[in-house]
């Protein structure tokens, strides 16, 4: 994986990481769980309740994508995985990077090696005060319980079992590697996903709806983002299981009006009606290979 | 068994494939009676079995060789999947399968041409799915699509680098020309009218987002990997309006439809420069993306896609931040300080720092016409606020002014009489316009009387005359003398640089000596300045001159003789190249000698016979002594091939015996005897009037030089063969003593 050379010297110990040793889990007093209490202090359980979808449902596998695979992209996956669809999530950045002491001073890490307990611990130890206030510390302690690090988009090779994430949430479903939808939190991440699918190559012949919303950078907006990228999947999840449900045998007989018609071409459809609900969280799609 | 349970099997048998690739070759063939259509399969268990070979065969985790061995057996599968299935999702996957599976068998029939069952049966599945390209639901169609584009990348010929064979890379290039079953040509035309027909997707009538950006994302496999194909590509792609929604109503599906559209366009073309940032095409695709830019910004103006953040969030990512914490924008210009000492009205007004390029422009350069069509729209764009911003510096510039006291007498004085100050190199003179004669009177009064010049008195204006040189002393004279002698030659040395003027056509006889400014020219000037400047000059008193040009008393030094000694000098450094210069300054001497003679005899008759004006001084001939002085200097580095010194010898205007004795001096070296023998021949033929003394000079060789004998024997014969005669007598005597060999006549 590339990094950054300066980067390397300036900050040894951190790329020195151990890989993946499953983290401790962090005190609880000090880092509420955060499916159970929202960044924002308002405990889950006051919301409205979410949907989810049943086991025996037919499922669409997702992939949320931001820069860093921390906070957007971290709090859809621990959405949709919530919602009991097969998630899994990634970043596009060459490098992981986390506010600072300052502007100019970046915590870095590496992809896929570092994990999310090991960047926890570093910034609890680095700043405590300054890192739960920014609320770091409590974002870290909520990716490190969906998945054990970050994960770049450009090192995933689609089609490659991922029978050894089987711990990370969401992950039932995606043990093939491979995917149906691809959700991006900013529009550079989604010029970086197709970029790299047409490096890829489509080489599995199979399509992928890739999906942009954007999302700010920020714990507030991320929380809106995954509810708006929540029902952006359910929303697709259902006109996919529709279109199973209609099209079965004689089902295109019994069918009628939009659900008719198939799944993938209602998309454009679903994203217009869901760009209705969701005004601020302009967005983008296409359909690619992978 | 039911459905659930048979499912629960097959997702065991999948998950051990998961686990280990290797595990797919064994599990196919126990998963392909139960999935398969005769199985009577419910539709469940078809999904599931249609959905497993679509991802069996595109896994990563087993090897293209394995796969294509295991592929043949499913090909009934599919293919009756594609014959009889109408569920979406079974056709989708199968397809998938289809297009994973299709290169496969392609590789499998090129190594195996006599297996025409299965390359057969692909066939049928391949024509089954273009059947459906058209008709079949857009969900399907898409696979479709990416099937075609399959087929079209191994059925066009890569690029193969030949060091490098990619065997993986299956395409027509390895399809042999004579293969029973795979036409190459065939193939090839099949492919171009796919592609076609993938091109014409995106060209269609329809609108279809889906069908678009899946046609345009799978293009990209075929610019990285079939470089033949990318010009058709990249000019459909380039002829492709990816805005032409944009004239139907602007629903919200349309304007997604749109935008989703317009990107995925850029992304391939953006993707493709990536990948050839040397590619010709990438002017065009730069100037493409730019002008869908400026149409996507005309359609979506008020619509953009992020606005700036409203308020400074806690910086996770300093790149998209607005830097709201940085200086104003406006903040204004702080003007430069005013020097101190007088101010112009220009450094007063002008508020941009000194060394800008605004303070050095010219702006009457500009025509009236230009400033004025400039003016009226800068006027109109100043912004108000910088406008009130410099005149309130003005003003500021103007108070302090008017605060700091006021100039003392002796700047007033400076300013009046126009002197400008030494700490103030800016002061302009036309400040003083606005102090009229009566303020400068009043200031020059204040001046103190001890700083005013001292009063001149009132004395008549005469002439004035530099004073009387002191005498210079001999050393000096000679000294100077020597210099100006040096120049002169120096300036030769930098005409001698010049190209020679070899192609230039001489003047002939209507020449002037010094026409034009180049060595030649100058030369003469030399040699005339050398000969005749001093004539009538030199001391009478002085009779012949020594040699060595001493200086012991005045009148000694010479100005001629001091250049002829540098000509010579000048003439011996470089002798063979310039002894030209050499004959032109003996000429001008030998004329001169004649001048002064015939002037000095007109003198003397004419003071004999009646005037009592002294006549000229007697000449002193230069001619012969200068000749022998360089006769003496180049001799000594003359060889035996140089016919230069014959040419000399015979241009020279006067020869005597004096001269020809250094001739015959030449031929005391046996090596050169040859060279003044033939001097001698030369003179005899072409100067008759030396002829007597030459052949002195002959027969002195023949009697002194014994090497000589044999050249000159034959002149002798000719001109003097008395000599020979006495010679001969003595030597018959001579052979009769001892037998000396004569050397043979010629």
């Amino acid at each position: 994986m590339s990094m950054d050379p300066r980067l390397a010297r300036s900050k040894p110990e951190q790329q020195a990481q151990p890989v993946p040793v499953p983290p401790p889990p962090p005190p609880v007093e000090a880092h509420p769980d955060s499916t159970k209490m929202g960044l924002d202090g308002t405990n889950d359980t006051q919301r409205p309740a979410e949907a989810v979808v049943p086991d025996g449902e037919f499922k669409l596998k997702f992939c949320t994508v931001c820069a860093s695979n921390q906070n957007r992209s971290m709090e859809a996956h621990l959405r949709l995985a919530s919602a009991q669809l097969p998630t899994i999530s990634f970043g596009t950045g060459s490098l992981v990077r986390l506010p600072g002491p300052s502007m100019h001073e970046p915590n870095v890490y590496r992809f896929n090696s570092t994990t999310y307990s090991a960047i926890h611990d570093e910034l609890r130890d680095q700043n405590r005060q300054l890192y739960t206030a920014n609320g770091l510390l409590n974002m870290l302690s909520r990716n490190l319980n969906i998945k054990g690090y970050p994960e770049r988009f450009q090192d995933w090779v689609p089609g490659v079992p991922r029978l050894d994430h089987a711990a990370d949430k969401g992950a039932q479903g995606t043990e093939a590697g491979v995917v149906d939808v691809i959700i991006t939190c900013e529009e550079r991440c989604f010029d970086a996903v197709l970029d790299d699918l047409h490096n890829k190559g489509g080489r599995l012949n199979r399509p992928v709806h890739v999906f942009n919303v954007d999302i700010k950078d920020n714990h507030e907006e991320a929380l809106v983002g995954g509810r708006g990228i929540l029902d952006l999947a359910l929303s697709l999840n259902q006109a996919a299981a529709e279109e199973r449900k209609t099209h079965g045998e004689a089902g295109w007989e019994t069918g009628s009006g939009a659900a008719r018609a198939g799944f993938d071409e209602r998309v454009p459809e679903i994203l217009a009606a869901w760009q209705e609900r969701w005004p601020n969280l302009p967005a983008l799609w296409s359909l690619a290979w992978s | 068994m039911n459905s659930s349970q048979t499912l629960q099997q097959l997702e065991s048998a999948r998950n051990l494939a998961l686990g280990d690739g290797r595990y797919y070759p064994t599990i196919i063939p126990g998963v392909l009676p139960i999935i398969g259509v005769h199985a009577n399969a419910p539709l469940e268990i078809r999904r599931w079995g249609a959905d497993f070979l679509a991802e069996t065969f595109a896994s990563p985790t087993w090897s293209l060789d394995s796969k294509e061995t295991s592929c043949l057996s499913v090909l009934p599968t599919l293919k009756d999947y594609l014959d009889t299935s109408e569920d979406t999702g079974v056709i989708k996957s199968a397809v998938q399968a289809a297009a994973c599976i299709y290169p496969l068998v392609y590789r499998h029939t090129i190594s195996d041409p006599s297996d025409s069952h299965n390359w057969q049966t692909m066939g049928a599945i391949k024509s089954n799915i273009l059947r459906r390209m058209d008709t079949a639901p857009p969900g399907v169609r898409i696979c479709c699509v990416k099937f075609v584009q399959q087929v079209v990348l191994v059925e066009t010929p890569a690029v193969v680098d030949p060091r490098r064979p990619d065997n993986m890379d299956i395409s027509l290039t390895l399809v042999p020309r004579d293969h029973p079953l795979i036409s190459y040509s065939l193939m090839e035309a099949e492919s171009s009218g796919l592609l076609d027909r993938l091109l014409d997707i995106i060209h269609g009538e329809h609108s279809d987002a889906l069908l678009i950006t899946a046609t345009l994302n799978c293009l990209g496999t075929l610019l990285q990997r079939r470089p033949v194909v990318t010009n058709r590509v990249l000019q459909s792609v380039l002829a492709f309006n990816p805005l032409k929604l944009a004239n139907s109503p602007m629903t919200p599906k349309n304007k997604v439809m749109m935008k989703s559209i317009e990107k995925t366009n850029k992304m391939l073309l953006t993707n493709y420069m990536k990948r050839h940032p040397e590619s010709p095409h990438n002017g065009r695709i730069h100037q493409h993306l730019e002008r869908i830019s400026h149409m996507r910004a005309d359609i979506f103006d008020n619509n953009r896609k992020r606005p700036a953040p409203a308020e400074p969030t806690d910086g996770l990512d300093a790149a998209k931040r607005q830097r709201l914490g940085a200086v104003p924008a406006d903040s204004p210009a702080a003007a430069p300080p005013l020097p101190s000492g007088p101010i112009s009205f220009a450094q007063l007004f002008t508020l941009a720092p000194p060394n800008s390029g605004s303070t050095s422009f010219d702006v009457s350069v500009m025509g009236h016409d230009m400033i004025l069509k400039l003016l009226v729209p800068l006027l109109h764009s100043i912004d108000q606020r910088k406008l009130d911003h410099a005149v309130n510096l003005i003003r500021g510039r103007y108070q302090e002014l008017s605060k700091r006291p006021p100039p003392t007498a002796v700047d007033a004085a400076n300013q009046a009489t126009g002197a400008t100050a030494d700490d103030d190199e800016e002061y302009e003179p036309d400040f003083d316009q606005i102090e009229d004669a009566e303020q400068i009177h009043n200031k020059l009064d204040n001046v103190p009387p001890e700083t005013a010049p001292a009063p001149v008195p009132n004395a008549p204006l005469a002439p004035f005359k530099l004073p009387q040189a002191p005498p210079l002393t001999e050393i000096e004279i000679q000294k100077y003398g020597d210099g100006t002698v040096r120049r002169l030659f120096g300036m030769m040395a930098a005409l001698d640089e010049a190209p020679s003027k070899a192609t230039i056509t001489k003047p002939g006889f209507n020449r002037l000596a010094a026409s034009n400014y180049d060595r030649d020219s100058w030369l003469t000037i030399i040699c005339r300045l050398a000969t005749r400047t001093s004539f009538g000059l030199e001391d009478p008193s002085h009779g012949i001159k020594s040699e060595d040009m001493s200086v012991s008393k005045k009148g000694d030094f010479s100005i001629a003789d001091t250049i002829r000694e540098a000509l010579l000098n000048y003439i011996i450094y470089d002798w063979r190249k310039r002894i030209d210069v050499a004959t032109n300054w003996l000429c001008e001497e030998w004329y001169n000698d004649r001048i002064q003679q015939s002037a000095y005899l007109s003198s003397l008759s004419q003071s004999s016979s009646a005037s009592p004006s002294s006549p000229l001084p007697e000449p002193v001939p230069q001619y012969q002594k200068w000749t022998l002085k360089v006769l003496d200097k180049i001799l000594p580095f003359v060889e035996s091939t140089d016919k230069m010194l014959i040419r000399f010898i015979s241009e020279i205007p006067e020869l005597d015996r004096e001269i020809l004795k250094r001739v015959g001096r030449v031929a005391d070296d046996p090596d050169r005897v040859q060279l003044s023998v033939m001097i001698c021949q030369y003179l005899l033929m072409f100067r008759p009037p030396v002829r007597g003394i030459v052949v002195d000079l002959v027969e002195g060789l023949w009697r002194d030089n014994e090497g000589a004998k044999p050249f000159v024997q034959k002149i002798l014969v000719k001109y003097r063969p008395a000599v020979l005669q006495t010679e001969n007598h003595v030597k018959t005597e001579g052979e009769a003593d001892g037998g000396e060999v004569k050397p043979a006549a010629a």
